[in-house]
């Protein structure tokens, strides 16, 4: 299986590790990510300005993966649900979908809607399966806390993502489970991290950030796992700035969902970039690496209980 | 004589040009408002301390290394585009070539190679095989620029000219070249410098050169008989072959030299000969006079500034470098326009029509305001909202071939032009993220979005101002109507995480999103716009999702933020 890749305008220069990680993943299940260089923004920076101008960025891109005959792939939270947004306004408003073909027309592209919209998680969950990742583990880790922060336009509004239950949201919890890693229950799993208020709002940004920070370690999390590029800017960037006064604050640092994965299918830590991630030490990429232990089954567990 | 002096003035001319361009390099910049703008004597001194610095340091290597990747095989463009690479560099080389081993011929080639004669090969033919690499360039330059005019590559006269310039400069050589292989008046000066005198002998030659060398068939009616051609064919070996490979091996102008015939009609062989060799004089030296006033400056500022970026990486740390980087990389813009054919940002332009919303179209324009030479209000807000509508992926740095630091560019003009006081709208957008991420000018941000606010709240009612009771709206209607399913539950506002973060939500807020659902449903939809919460939502959708009547408030919030900038725009503007 081949996907378009849709990096959006963070991940090239300021996440590269999702991009390798993510990619590396996949291909040990046989799906290749192909970088399309002529995909722009997804549209979503100019969304408090003008919904247009929002909408057609995605359109195109779109316009781009039928094109190649392909569907897209996403990383980016917010990429997803523009694009999602994006093929639900046109199912809806004929009328903009002929005005934005036109535009689109100049560049020989075509909206019809062909292309599907994918988030990464959904291909590993529905094409790769849970079961399938578990058997090509090398390792999975025992002890080890980490919060997830799902990100809020993946799953919501749910009508336009299309992606899990967006109030009890399994997807996720199920592939983090792969691993052997503990998923806390915490305050902020499914809020915001504040990012979209960042210069715009720069107190209450940071005081989302904040919380969603303590209220990770306080429910016991070493670490924090961002679903979403923007999130992963928030505690892997602003975390920093912000701390700048208060260096006696313990510092959270963010380890991304394909890199847990990716060690636990047995690819370099360098080929998953862990150290590009500016929150974690080395000896937090030791610590991570001495809890990786044979996968155990659970099948075995079960009798155990049973048993017992 | 008159070659003499009209090569003397326009070198005059040249040098003056570049005097002035680099001077322009040291004395303007895109300043950061907090740095104080260095002194021209502070600015070179300092470059030339890096420029020594760097010689005599491990960093030579790293100049060799440019030279040769980014500079002779022109690896940036090679990376983005093979087919613009072979027209650049089929362009590059051979005009380069042309222009040492031909315009030079007397201070290269001669004493190079003792045996140097323009008739001789391999000089007849390289010549054409030079032309005819620039001509192709420039063909497959002009191809680009047409067919990526739909993909927004933006192609100006000065651009044109540039292309333009070439071709008649290579294609009048040619014609040079090839109306004296026809002309009857050039044959015979040659057979004169021969000292050939014997008539039968001549009209041989000739026959043979009709035949062969494509001089024009003035004297004969017919083909030459073969005998004739055969003895000139003798004559030629004996006079001419020394000095005088055929024709042909010029071939270029050989094919040309078919058409000549037309003009001899008109001028006479003798009068065509002598304006094309102006044409082709006049082409050149006005090339070279124009050349420091035109994007052909690039052919030095370019090699500069891809050497500053092979040495300094992008990071420089003195002030007064990091200004005059700045110009070098202006005028180092060949406006090629690969950095807008991939902004990230290039579909906005397309919503808000904003030429400078495309990089290339900034850099022109960022040469002027540099210079101080424009002071249009109209002009300076089209140009900030340019600077503002960038998603900062940093694509245009990336991918420039001349090397320029756009993105420093980039940032250091918007914040000198929100120094300036204009407000802009965009800055309450994403638009903003990558910027606060970077923690770039900080208090000059905090400013400029004062001042964006303060308008805001001068343009709309807010509830708290209300001291009679709120009026019904007369606004006709929202696009959105599922506010009209809600009944004041609060679910909303009991959700929100922003709600939430304040002690006295209603007074940082001005209304709760419960009640900006209320006003909208008394049809008072300025009231709403008014309301800080528009600007001061998380977009986390909770309310929206959690709303038992599918309320769409945060799309609704997104309708109301568009519709009061646009309205604020409208008011900056009137």
């Amino acid at each position: 299986m081949k996907y378009a890749f849709f990096q959006g305008c963070n991940i090239p220069i300021r996440i590269q590790q999702y991009a390798t990680s993510t990619t590396a993943v996949l291909a040990k299940f046989g799906i290749e990510l192909e970088v399309v260089p002529t995909f722009n923004c997804c549209g979503y920076p100019a969304r408090n300005v003008d919904e247009k101008a929002y909408i057609l960025p995605s359109v195109r891109n779109l316009a781009i993966a039928e094109k190649r005959g392909q569907d897209i792939l996403v990383i980016c939270n917010c990429c997803f649900a523009s694009l999602q947004k994006a093929k639900n306004v046109m199912s809806k408003n004929a009328q903009l979908m002929e005005e934005l073909n036109s535009i689109l027309a100049k560049e020989d592209l075509h909206y019809s809607g062909k292309a599907e919209v994918k988030h990464y998680l959904t291909v590993l969950y529905q094409e790769v399966g849970t079961e399938k990742i578990k058997a090509q583990r090398v390792n999975a880790f025992t002890d080890l806390n980490i919060a997830v922060i799902q990100g809020c336009h993946v799953l919501r509004p749910r009508e336009i993502t299309h992606f899990d239950d967006s109030f009890v949201p399994r997807i996720t919890e199920e592939l983090i489970g792969t691993t052997g890693v503990k998923s806390l229950d915490w305050q902020g799993k499914l809020e915001c991290c504040g990012a979209a208020l960042a210069g715009i709002n720069n107190d209450l940004s940071h005081r989302l950030l904040r919380e969603k920070i303590t209220g990770a370690q306080a429910a016991g999390a070493e670490y924090i796992t961002p679903i979403c590029s923007y999130c992963h800017l928030q505690f892997d960037t602003t975390q920093q700035n912000i701390r700048n006064g208060a260096a006696g604050e313990k510092l959270l640092p963010v380890l991304l969902f394909p890199q847990l994965l990716g060690l636990c299918l047995g690819i370099d830590e360098k080929a998953l970039g862990i150290a590009s991630n500016s929150t974690i030490a080395t000896e937090d990429i030791n610590r991570i690496k001495s809890l990786l232990g044979p996968p155990t089954e659970e099948k075995k567990k079960k009798k155990a209980k049973v048993a017992a | 004589m008159t070659l003499n002096i009209l090569f003397g003035f326009s070198a005059v001319v040249c040098l003056i040009g570049l005097i002035i361009r680099l001077s322009i390099w040291f004395s303007q910049g895109m300043s950061p408002p907090a740095a104080p703008a260095a002194p021209v004597g502070t600015r070179m001194t300092e470059a030339l301390k890096a420029v020594v610095g760097s010689f005599f340091s491990a960093k030579i290597f790293l100049i060799i290394k440019s030279v040769f990747v980014d500079l002779l095989f022109q690896k940036r463009i090679f990376d983005k585009s093979v087919l613009r690479w072979i027209a650049h560099t089929l362009i590059f080389s051979g005009f380069i070539l042309l222009l040492l081993m031909h315009a030079l011929h007397s201070v290269v080639t001669e004493p190079l190679f003792k045996d140097y004669q323009s008739t001789l090969n391999p000089y007849l033919f390289l010549r054409n095989l030079f032309g005819l690499m620039v001509i192709l360039g420039v063909v497959i330059a002009i191809f680009r620029r047409i067919t990526l005019k739909p993909q927004r590559l933006k192609t100006y006269a000065s651009d044109w000219t540039a292309l333009i310039f070439l071709l008649v400069i290579i294609l009048s050589g040619m014609l040079l070249e090839g109306s004296k292989m026809a002309s009857q008046s050039t044959f015979q000066r040659m057979v004169e410098d021969v000292s050939l005198s014997d008539e039968e002998e001549v009209k041989a030659l000739e026959a043979f050169w009709v035949q062969e060398n494509g001089l024009a068939p003035t004297n004969f009616q017919t083909a030459p008989p073969a005998e004739i051609v055969a003895k000139g064919k003798e004559i030629n070996g004996d006079y001419c072959m020394d000095c005088h490979a055929s024709n042909k091996a010029a071939f270029a102008s050989f094919t040309l030299a078919k058409i000549s015939p037309i003009f001899f009609a008109v001028f006479g062989d003798a009068l065509t000969v002598k304006l094309l060799w102006y044409l082709h004089i006049l082409a050149c030296l006005a090339f070279l006079a124009w050349l420091p006033f035109s994007k052909m400056f690039h052919i030095l500022a370019a090699p500069v500034s891809l050497l500053i970026k092979g040495v300094t990486g992008d990071q420089i740390r003195e002030p007064a470098n990091i200004l005059t980087r700045q110009m070098i990389g202006l005028s180092a813009c060949t406006h090629c326009g690969s950095c807008s054919l991939e902004c990230s940002s290039n579909m906005f332009f397309e919503t808000f029509q904003n030429d400078f919303i495309l990089p290339s179209e900034k850099v022109q324009y960022l040469k002027k305001i540099a210079a101080g030479k424009e002071t249009d209000p109209a002009v300076l807000k089209q140009m900030q909202q340019g600077l503002y509508v960038c998603t900062s992926c940093d694509r245009c740095t990336t991918v420039c071939p001349s090397g320029i630091n756009l993105k420093e560019l980039f940032v250091s003009s918007r914040y000198t032009l929100l120094k300036e006081g204009m407000p802009e709208t965009t800055m309450l957008s994403h638009f903003s993220f990558p910027l606060a991420l970077a923690q770039n000018f900080v208090d000059d941000h905090l400013q400029a979005l004062k001042k964006v606010t303060d308008i805001f709240i001068k343009s709309f009612q807010h509830l708290a101002d209300t001291s009679s009771p709120i009026t019904l709206g007369t606004s006709k209607g929202f696009g959105n109507t599922t506010f009209r399913g809600c009944f004041s539950c609060q679910r909303c506002t009991n959700i929100c995480p922003v709600v939430r973060s304040y002690d006295d939500p209603v007074e940082a807020l001005g209304m709760l999103p419960h009640q900006i659902m209320f006003s909208l449903g008394i049809g008072n939809t300025e009231l709403a716009m008014g309301s800080q919460m528009i600007w001061s939502c998380s977009t986390c959708y909770l309310c929206q999702e959690h709303c038992p009547n599918q309320v769409e408030l945060t799309d609704i919030f997104y309708s109301l933020k568009n519709s009061a900038l646009k309205k604020v725009e409208t008011g900056v503007h009137s």
